[in-house]
């Protein structure tokens, strides 16, 4: 879903670029859920979500002139969203002790549809994996990025990603497991 | 048994997504954009201005501060106004002498250099003073060493004028016996 190609929505970037409000928001409704939950996926919290959110699309306005056709929008925003995501984790991390302690969302209401069940199973278990488990797991399996450009994003070794990536899998199923899904 | 997960997040990417950001964060975002614009947009302008500014300023200040500087030196004439028009009178004399004296000496390079060098030496001793003159507290006393130095500088060199003159005189008679 957010993989939109900048060839769609050029016309409205072009508009950003000269001020439109009309397409800024536009862009806004366009982007604002995938990016939404790609801040979410790695902060853990509705409301900083928001705040990433608010943010980013604040800085990728303010910034466009600096962004080049070089790559899609949606991808140049992405990594806006990512970025202040792990600030704001990187930040929340200072402040308290353990980041093993998350709150665990609600079990999902027991829904008939049995994907239903297990997309709500999967995103409650990766709410309790701790932030560094999560962060890759999120970037890897969500956002489609390689070991390599996590290693670069988080300024960790590629192998860290990867064996961080096995364990935080391990850790996911096994929390799938108890809460009786079947993987 | 793990490829199963990233096939299912794969294929219900879109489950995973459905709730997005509460309603009102367009409007704070639209409220920050608000805020932010036309001061950006007339930045650009106060920018490009502060920027004149600034170079007009540095500019004006360089030149001030050298146009003060050279403006700021202390000379006699400011200390006392009659020893002012003394350093003119004893400077243009020695000047003048000076002069005639370069015309005699042709006879007898090997003695004008030698009194060139004296008076250059005086000469210095006067430059010492002139620089003193700046930041001494007594200015009068400094004043009136340097109307002393000009006096020897005119003595000396009448007396140079002199002696190059009965040189060239008894070498005219040595010539004409």
């Amino acid at each position: 879903m957010e993989t939109v190609y900048i060839d769609k929505h050029a016309d409205l970037v072009n508009e950003c670029r000269n001020g439109s409000r009309k397409a800024q928001f536009e862009i806004y409704k366009l982007y604002a859920t995938a990016m939404y939950n790609v801040a979410l996926r790695i902060v853990n919290d509705d409301a900083e979500a928001e705040d990433v959110l608010q943010e980013a699309f604040l800085d990728a306005f303010n910034r466009i002139a600096d962004f080049r056709q070089e790559t899609t929008f949606g991808l140049w925003l992405k990594q806006i969203v990512i970025n202040r995501s792990i600030n704001y984790l990187r930040k929340r991390k200072m402040e308290t002790v353990s980041v093993d302690e998350v709150d665990v969302p609600d079990e999902p209401t027991p829904d008939f549809e049995e994907t239903h069940l297990k997309v709500e199973a999967i995103k409650s278990a990766m709410a309790e994996l701790p932030d560094g488990y999560r962060v890759v797991l999120s970037l890897y399996l969500f956002e489609g990025y390689d070991h390599e450009e996590i290693a670069h994003i988080l300024k960790i070794t590629e192998n860290t990603s990867r064996t961080q990536y096995m364990r935080a899998k391990r850790k996911l199923n096994s929390l799938l497991v108890t809460k009786g899904v079947a993987r | 048994m793990s490829n199963k997960l990233e096939g299912f997040v794969k294929d219900n990417k879109r489950e995973f997504e459905v709730k997005g950001p509460s309603d009102v964060l367009w409007s704070k975002i639209e409220a920050e954009l608000d805020k932010k614009k036309p001061v950006k947009k007339t930045f650009g302008m106060y920018q490009w201005m502060s920027i004149a500014a600034m170079l007009v300023l540095t500019v004006g200040v360089y030149f001030g501060y050298q146009y003060q500087r050279t403006s700021a030196e202390i000379l006699v004439a400011d200390v006392n106004p009659g020893m002012g028009k003394k350093e003119v009178r004893f400077t243009s004399l020695i000047e003048e002498k000076r002069d005639s004296l370069q015309t005699l000496a042709g006879a007898d390079p090997e003695l004008y250099k030698q009194f060139i060098a004296d008076m250059g030496k005086l000469d210095n001793d006067y430059q010492e003073l002139k620089k003193q003159l700046q930041t001494s507290p007594n200015k009068g006393l400094v004043g009136k060493a340097m109307m002393k130095n000009l006096e020897i500088q005119l003595q000396m060199i009448s007396q140079q004028l002199y002696i190059i003159n009965q040189v060239n005189q008894y070498k005219k008679e040595e010539k004409t016996i």
